[in-house]
This record gives C-alpha cells, sequence and structure tokens, in this order.
C-alpha cells in the first residue's frame, strides 16, 4: 500500500511507532473516549449523578432546531473554508515564490494574522465591525455605499458571513505556509517559467506544479475541512456564543455543557460532530491514497 | 535575449505591483490596531473614529502595558511552555510520520487515519476528561502538564503533515544507505530529516504560533498566576482594561512579537533557490 | 551569527529546563479570585496584604481568573485533588448547588463571635446556608437600578420617572430627541437579567416573581406573557439602544457616559467604569412603580467566598475568612468601591451607597438575581429567551413556550 523501504522486521515500523502512538492514544484518545460515553447519560459539568439515558440526547437534538441551526452554519463555514482559502493561499504562495528581491519581506507581513491569538484577531475584527464609529462601515459610507453599512454583528442575517470572513483572514496566510513548505520542492525557475511562457502556463501549472504540490494539497484540504467543522475560538470570542443565529455545532456543544450545564447533551453533540467530520474526511482520504498507490508516489 | 529580459521586467514590475496591493489589503485590520495602540484614549474617543491616523505617537503606552500588567513574567512563562512544546512534538511526530511514510506494514493506512481523527473534535469538549486525568497524574498546576498535553494534541497534525512531505524524497536517496548497509534510526535521522528541513521548519513555525497562542489548555491546567501565559495575562488584562482600547492593542502587539521572530529566524527554509540543484539564473 | 544562534538556544534550554522543574509549592494559602476589574482587584490585593502582614507564617498566593472563565471553571477545582483553598462566589442557589454535592466546607465558626447571626442580617444567614449549615462567607452586596445621564435629563426637562407611565414619557422623549432611550450590554447576556427581575416583579409581585424563578409557574402563563411582553413593546418601539448584541456591558456604558444613550438599568459596580470626568453626571433611581402598587422592588445580590471540602490549607483558609468577616476588613473592601457590606456594623461607606441602602430598605421585594436564584441551566436558557424577545418581539408566544418546554424538562431531571 505504501512503498516499502525496509522488510527487515515487522517490528520496525512499530518501534518508531511506539512513543508517539502511546502518548497519542493516551492523551488525546482516552478523553475522546470518556467524552463519548457521556454523550450516552444524563449528567451536569460536575460530572455527578450519572444516569444512563441511551440514545435520549440523540433523539432530542434531531427535534432540536438550535441544533440545525449550528449544522447549517458550519456547513457555510466548510463551504468557504474550502472555496476561498485554497486557491488563494496556493496563488500567494506562487506569488511569493520567487527570486526578487523583497520576497521574504511579504513573506513575513502575510504571515502577520497567524501570529496573534484569536481573542486578539476576535477584537480587532469587532473595532473593524463596529456599527458606528468601525472601519467597515465607514469606508462603505464614505464612498456612498452607505446603503451596504449594517451592523455586521448584530444582524443575524450578515453574522455567520462576516464570522467566515475573519475565519478566512486568518486561514489564508496559513495555507500560502502550507504550498510555500510543499514549494521547496519545485524549483524556482519552474515556476518562473511557468509564469512567463503565457502559451503553456495552464499545462505546466497543472502537469508539473500541481502534482509536485499534492501532499500540501492534501494537508490544506484535510485541515480546512477539519478547522471548518470545528470552528469556535472566532464565534467565541466576537459573540460570546450568545449570539445564536451564528452557533456552529463546537460553540453550541460549548454552551450546552458549560453554560447549561447539560454536559451528556454537549458530548452527544460532539459525537454527531466528529462522525460529520469523519464522513467527509474518510471520502477525500482514501481518495488520495487511492491516488497515491495507483501512481506509485 | 532582449524579450526575455524585458519579459522578466516587466514580471517584476507585476510581482512588486500585486504583492504590494495584496499585503496591504490583507493588513489593513493590522495597522488599525497599530494605529489604536499608539492612541490616547481622548483621541480615540474624541473623533469617534477608532481607524484614524494618530495625531500624536504615544508609545509610552506599550511601557504601561508592559509594567502594568507584568508582561515580562508572562512572556517567559509562555517560552517555557512552548520551546519544549514544540521540539518534542517535532520529535515524536517524525518519529512516526517516517514510520508512516515508508514502511508497508497491515495497520499504516488505519493508524494514519487515527492520528487524523483525533484531530476532528473540537477540544473545549474534552475539557473535563482531561482536567481530571492531569489531576489523577498528579500534574495539575505544572509546565510538564501542559507541555505534555501539548504535545499529544499537536501530534495528529504533525504526523499526517510530516507524513505526506516526507514521502516527496526521492526514493533513489534513501536507497543508496539502504544498501549501504546504514540502520533504519539513521536514515530517519541523517538523511530524512535534514532533507525534510523546509517542511519541519515550516511545522516549527506553525505550531509555536498555535502554542503561543494557546488559552484554553493553560486555562485549565494552570491555575497559579505565577505559571500563566500570556494569552491568559491578556485576558485578564480586557477584564481590567476593557474600555481602554489602546491598553488592548498594545498588548496585543507586544504578544505577536516573538512568533514573529520566530517566523523570521526560520523563513529562510521557505525561501526556494535555496534547495538542491537549483541553478541560479 | 551561527555561534550566536547556537549559544542563544542553549540559553533557551537551559532557562527552560530551570523553568519547567519549578516547584508549586503546596504550603501555602491559595485564593482564587474572579475580581479582575482594575479597581476591585487593588482593593482586595490591599486587603490580602493586610493578611499577609498579621500572618506572617501564612504564604497567601491570589490567583486572578477573568469572570467569564472563572464561571467555567470553578467545579473543575472544586472536584480536584489540588483544589484552591478560598474561591469567590455568589450567595444563594449558585453557591447551594455545590454544597449540596458535598463540595463545600461548612464555616459557621469563622463570624465574629462564632455564629454568623451576630453581626450579618438574617437574609444573609439564608443565602449562605444549606440545610442549615453555612457554607458561604458574605462580603459586599449592591444593588440594581436604574442609572441616567444627569445632563440629558436636564437638556429635556425630564425628572426621573417613578411609575412605568412616567418611565415610558422619558423614553418616547428621548427617542424623539435621537437619543438611545435604554443603553444594554447584551453581548453579557446577564445583563438583560436585571429586566426580567425587575419588571416580572414590578407586574407580578415578588411572590410570584419568586415561585417563577423556582421553577413552580409555567412561563407561558399569562402574568408572564404581560411582563416579557413589555421587554417585547420596548423593543418594537425601539427604545433599546441600536446593536445591544454586539456590546459589552462594559462598552455600553460609553454611550451613556457620552448622552448618546439616557438610561441603563446596572448594577452599582456600574460606577468602576464610568469614567472619572463623567461620574457627576450619572445617578440613579429605583425601578419604576408598575400599575397600582405602592412600592417597587429591587435586585440585591451578595458576593463573597467559600471554602473547598478539598482545600488543603483549611486551617488558613478559616483563618482568612475570619478576618474577611470583621467589621473593619468588611469596610476595608466596601469604602473605596462604594458597596455595602455584609457585616451590619459597616456603615454605608459614601452618600450614594446611603441612598442606595435606603432604596433597598424601602422596597417590596428583594430578590439575588436571575441567574443566581435558578437553576444555572433554566436562567442560561431564560436569559437567550429574554435575548430573543428583543430581537424579535413578535414571536413573544413561541419563544415563551419553547422555554417553558425547557423548563419541565430542567426540573423533572
Amino acid at each position: 500500500m505504501t512503498k516499502a523501504v525496509f522488510k527487515k522486521g515487522w517490528w520496525v515500523p512499530w518501534s518508531f511507532l511506539a512513543l508517539p502512538l502511546a502518548v497519542y492514544l493516551i492523551w488525546v484518545y482516552i478523553p475522546i473516549i470518556q467524552s463519548f460515553g457521556y454523550a450516552f447519560t444524563k449528567r451536569d459539568s460536575l460530572l455527578y449523578k450519572t444516569v444512563y439515558i441511551g440514545f435520549d440526547n440523540f433523539a432530542r437534538m434531531f427535534q432540536d432546531k438550535q441544533f440545525f441551526v449550528a449544522l447549517k452554519n458550519n456547513l457555510v463555514w466548510l463551504l468557504y473554508f474550502v472555496l476561498v482559502p485554497i486557491p488563494l493561499g496556493l496563488f500567494i504562495a506562487m506569488l511569493f515564490n520567487n527570486s526578487f528581491k523583497g520576497n521574504r519581506i511579504y513573506k513575513t507581513l502575510f504571515y502577520l494574522p497567524m501570529t496573534l491569538s484569536f481573542a486578539i484577531i476576535g477584537t480587532i475584527w469587532m473595532w473593524i465591525y463596529n456599527p458606528d464609529a468601525g472601519f467597515l462601515n465607514m469606508i462603505l459610507r464614505s464612498t456612498g455605499l452607505s446603503d451596504l453599512a449594517r451592523p455586521w454583528l448584530g444582524d443575524s442575517r450578515f453574522m455567520t458571513g462576516a464570522l467566515v470572513a475573519v475565519g478566512v483572514w486568518r486561514q489564508v496566510p496559513y495555507i500560502m505556509i502550507l504550498y510555500l513548505a510543499g514549494l521547496q520542492s519545485v524549483p524556482v525557475e519552474l515556476v518562473e517559467a511557468a509564469l512567463i511562457d503565457g502559451a503553456s502556463w495552464w499545462q505546466r501549472f497543472t502537469r508539473v506544479i500541481l502534482p509536485v504540490l499534492a501532499p500540501a494539497t492534501i494537508v490544506s484540504i484535510t485541515i480546512s475541512i477539519i478547522d471548518s467543522l470545528r470552528a469556535f475560538d472566532i464565534i467565541y470570542v466576537m459573540t460570546n456564543t450568545k449570539a445564536r443565529a451564528a452557533e456552529v455545532l463546537a460553540s453550541y456543544m460549548y454552551t450546552s455543557s458549560f453554560q447549561y450545564q447539560d454536559y451528556g447533551y454537549g458530548s452527544a453533540i460532539a459525537v454527531i460532530q466528529f462522525l460529520i467530520t469523519l464522513s467527509f474526511i474518510l471520502v477525500y482520504i482514501n481518495r488520495t491514497l487511492k491516488a497515491e498507490q495507483e501512481s506509485g508516489l | 535575449m532582449f524579450n526575455e529580459k524585458s519579459k522578466r521586467r516587466v514580471l517584476k514590475a507585476g510581482f512588486y505591483l500585486l504583492s504590494t496591493a495584496l499585503v496591504a489589503f490583507w493588513l489593513i485590520p493590522l495597522v488599525l490596531a497599530f494605529f489604536t495602540s499608539v492612541k490616547s484614549m481622548d483621541e480615540i474617543m474624541g473623533t469617534g473614529a477608532m481607524w484614524a491616523f494618530p495625531k500624536s505617537w504615544r508609545f509610552d503606552n506599550y511601557a504601561k502595558v508592559w509594567s502594568s500588567i507584568g508582561m515580562g513574567r508572562y512572556v517567559l512563562n509562555t517560552i517555557f511552555i512552548t520551546v519544549p512544546s514544540v521540539l518534542g512534538t517535532l520529535v515524536l511526530s517524525s518519529l512516526a510520520a517516517f514510520a508512516l511514510a515508508f514502511y508497508g506494514f497491515k495497520l499504516n493506512r488505519m493508524i494514519l487515519v487515527m492520528f487524523i481523527a483525533g484531530m476532528l473534535i473540537p477540544f473545549q469538549m474534552l475539557m473535563i476528561p482531561v482536567f481530571r486525568f492531569t489531576d489523577s497524574i498528579g500534574l495539575m498546576n505544572t509546565r510538564i502538564g501542559v507541555i505534555l498535553f501539548h504535545i499529544a494534541f499537536q501530534l495528529g497534525f504533525c504526523t499526517f503533515f510530516l507524513r505526506n512531505f516526507f514521502r516527496q524524497v526521492p526514493f533513489s536517496l534513501v536507497e543508496a544507505p539502504r544498501i549501504d548497509g546504514a540502520s533504519d534510526f539513521r536514515i530517519y535521522w541523517q538523511i530524512i530529516m535534514p532533507l525534510a528541513k523546509p517542511s519541519l521548519a515550516a511545522l516549527a513555525v506553525l505550531e509555536f504560533t498555535w502554542i503561543w497562542n494557546d488559552l484554553l489548555w493553560s486555562l485549565v491546567l494552570l491555575q497559579s498566576d505565577r505559571l500563566k501565559p500570556v494569552t491568559l495575562g491578556l485576558a485578564n488584562m480586557q477584564g481590567e482594561f476593557i474600555s481602554y482600547y489602546n491598553m488592548t492593542a498594545s498588548g496585543s502587539i507586544i504578544a505577536m512579537i516573538l512568533p514573529l521572530v520566530f517566523f523570521l529566524a526560520f523563513q529562510r527554509y521557505f525561501v526556494s533557490g535555496m534547495t538542491v540543484g537549483a541553478v541560479k539564473g | 551569527m551561527k555561534t550566536a544562534i547556537k549559544l542563544f538556544a542553549v540559553a533557551v534550554i537551559a532557562l527552560v529546563v530551570l523553568g519547567a522543574c519549578a516547584p508549586a509549592g503546596d504550603k501555602e494559602l491559595i485564593i482564587n479570585s474572579y475580581m479582575s476589574d482594575e479597581k476591585p482587584k487593588a482593593v482586595f490585593q490591599g486587603i490580602v496584604d493586610a493578611f499577609q502582614k498579621a500572618n506572617p507564617a501564612i504564604k497567601v498566593t491570589v490567583n486572578t481568573i477573568a469572570h467569564e472563565q472563572y464561571k467555567t471553571q470553578l467545579a473543575s477545582w472544586l472536584t480536584s485533588s489540588s483544589a484552591p483553598d478560598v474561591v469567590t462566589w455568589f450567595a444563594g442557589y449558585r453557591m447551594q448547588a455545590f454544597a449540596e454535592k458535598g463540595l463545600l466546607e461548612p464555616i459557621d465558626t469563622v463570624f465574629p463571635g462564632g455564629d454568623i447571626s451576630k453581626e450579618f442580617p438574617a437574609a444573609f444567614k439564608v443565602a449562605s446556608s444549606y440545610q442549615g449549615k453555612v457554607y458561604f462567607m458574605p462580603q459586599s452586596w449592591y444593588w440594581w437600578a436604574v442609572y441616567y445621564n444627569k445632563d440629558v435629563f436636564a437638556k429635556y426637562n425630564l425628572t426621573p420617572p417613578k411609575t412605568w407611565d412616567e418611565f415610558m414619557k422619558v423614553c418616547e422623549v428621548l427617542k424623539a430627541n435621537g437619543v438611545a432611550p435604554i443603553a444594554v450590554g447584551a453581548k453579557d447576556t446577564w445583563t438583560t437579567g436585571g429586566w426580567f427581575d425587575l419588571l416580572d416583579s414590578a407586574v407580578n409581585g415578588g411572590d410570584f416573581h419568586a415561585q417563577l424563578t423556582g421553577g413552580k409557574v409555567a412561563y407561558t402563563d399569562p402574568k408572564v406573557k404581560k411582563s416579557l411582553g413589555i421587554i417585547a413593546e420596548l423593543a418594537q418601539k425601539g427604545y433599546f439602544i441600536d446593536n445591544a448584541t454586539s456590546l459589552s456591558w462594559q462598552e455600553s456604558v460609553k454611550p451613556l457616559a457620552e448622552g448618546k444613550a439616557g438610561m441603563y438599568l446596572m448594577g452599582q459596580f456600574i460606577m468602576d467604569t464610568v469614567p472619572a470626568e463623567t461620574r457627576g453626571s450619572i445617578d440613579f433611581f429605583p425601578f419604576p412603580i408598575y400599575g397600582g402598587n405602592d412600592k417597587y422592588t429591587v435586585d440585591t445580590p451578595t458576593d463573597g467566598f467559600m471554602l473547598p471540602a478539598k482545600a488543603k490549607n483549611k486551617d488558613a483558609a478559616k483563618k482568612f475568612l475570619a478576618f474577611l468577616a470583621t467589621k473593619e476588613q468588611q469596610q476595608a473592601f466596601c469604602d473605596p468601591l462604594g458597596r455595602l457590606a455584609a457585616n451590619i456594623n459597616v456603615p454605608a461607606p459614601n452618600p450614594e451607597a446611603v441612598r442606595g441602602l435606603a432604596m433597598v430598605k424601602g422596597a417590596s421585594f428583594a430578590a439575588q438575581f436571575y441567574d443566581r436564584d435558578a437553576p444555572e441551566e433554566m436562567a442560561a436558557k431564560g436569559l437567550n429567551a429574554i435575548l430573543d424577545i428583543m430581537a424579535k418581539p413578535a414571536n413573544l408566544d413561541t419563544i415563551l413556550a419553547d422555554l417553558d418546554k425547557e423548563r419541565v424538562r430542567i426540573y423533572t431531571k
């Protein structure tokens, strides 16, 4: 299935895997499994009173309007996270990946949004979205587009869009880094030649560069699916998770568990969120692994 | 020849124009934050436009924030947590990625999927199990406890990332030493790791940034003010100075300096043309 | 250059190893506090310093955690083997929920004279006890009232309204003059709890309101529909400030101080955030009297301290709590902050507090606060429902019906 370098003994790969796998199982999988177990119980976040209630939490979820609001918003996040940052990040990485003077400065500047914590990103963007003194509405008003000015975070129709925009703003530099790392195996002349030689540009791009970038693309798409479906911090910081129109699954499970003290229900949402993400990922990973096998890479 | 040259010139001009425009657009929020950080509160409130160009530059805001919340200690605490976490993550994940990238064994694909699946759940949900686990092994309120968690939680992404990038290494480079009888560990350490430098550097930068900016695990696992990182310091500060936008902004800018330095130090590995076999034209 | 980088790396690693090994001492008195606002934090630190001076053998450490985060973490701390020794918290239901699970240590003996009744009013004893034992050391309390901008009122010839009808007229005038009548910082949902408590108790009386927060009355009751319908009416008339849901409570203070908003229903701690130069123009009046009633109602939340059952240093904790319960230390906390002390021997700290105290004494009913009188989940859902009513006043009936379904589910747990 993968290119086998060594076949000395079955224990060789396991000796490399033993330590990381042990750490991962103990610290990540045990909490996850515990948390999933709670989904079949009725309990508050103190984890006292354990009552097994079977699938009741799940049954309740499918009648819960708020759950579907969150699910729908997550799909919006997913759509934008796959469609915008990946092509844009790739484009910017290719743009900056040259031998011109100053390209390092551009890379550094463009990376800046990634160095901020979500709390800070949220605070800064709240100043931009501020309905009265905020930058966005000011620009709209001064350019004669005052009809478009609105309370971005106060109107349930625009909330999710406004929040996704912040997510995308931070995600593009991230994807850029992944592609910059990938582009290291592409000689710079190839990229420049591809840019100069207008006629075969597209061909060179699709036949030479994209295949070399496959690892970066696989990581980018996988990560974008995961990040969009577990989006939390931006929503938490900018709406305190209380703007229910903008809620996503992660914020709803947080609110349920810690604000409503309904830990069993929160865990049930986590299980569903996990299964949804897993199904997206499995479809994608299976396809790429198959392609990998066929191309013999 | 002439044609080539002028083409290159046009390309160059295009690059600078487009890059400058893009960066300028993307950094608007940061420029606004910077403006806010050097204004006095009177100016921010008085003009009614928080985004305007500062009339007077008050760089002492930075000094004020630094001393009033004791930023120095927070920065040190964050370094103590971030550096070992990044190192540990890179070592462990590269071991796992090496096994998954180069060995054909039965459970290979399943283990890869397992590493990915561990990332799928929003970590907020694990707050309580993680708290209980750390508590039970007596690592509550210690840096080691936080560091171990960071390492474990980043393993999924890093293993997946490195596994994909390791596979780009040309097969011949791995095969030759094998014939010479090099041990598996030597191939990992002396062949693959040096060749994977760009991806390791990219990963180190990303991990440094994330762990530096983590709030959740420090909140859950550390109680002592003595041990808390910058993010928690800033969170407390926002309680204290919530309506002092200038203080919040300058604190934020201070907090982003170290990840930025780290990026600058590592970015030379992202620069193309330095890789093997590139010919300068 | 390279050697410099290496040296730097070695230095960092050495620091890290040293730092990571630093022991977290456990022979100290650890206090976790949510007082992260500048002023209360400094005042509390002063009291801790005084205690430290008087008890040099005890090493006191205060950990300050921002309010919202504190609330999500307290339950974890109380159940952990490394529980802090003293924690700040709220009187009433929120404390009793922990006492019920055996997570708190009784502290009957830490009060002056060994009995809470000696220097603390009976109402505090009730709010601090669970099944006959005291688990809570009340420190300070404050009132909720309608804060208003005197300059704005003077400009439009308005006087503080006494009745609900007068209140609505004030709103009308302010609105007509382009001033937002009512500031709300609904990004912090709890702020709307004041509206819920005071409107419902004003319209339906204190007894009914206590039954409602106790879960004994349906939210679909016509009386509830009437009181919460008033919130819908205020929203429909556009009396709440624009974008209320995207403003934190502190951010909403600004329009009030600047005269862009006229009134703000808020706790006394609002004065901690009003800028010094506009303090003189902010004042308060009791929540208006509704209909034919003769008295108004108030909210009086009480803050204080608890001793976790799993604390390591209980003796020192009790010493510290006893210190905090004294008249002197209660005064030291309340005087600079303008709050009222729980200890009956402490006089009201300033003329404003004298008026606040008189206001509370003249009320027909005093609640703690919605999210302190009702179980957390119920209050959280109820507060969300109020936000929904503000956003979509026309949906009042469905919102209340949904809320009552939650009530039934929560109380049959």
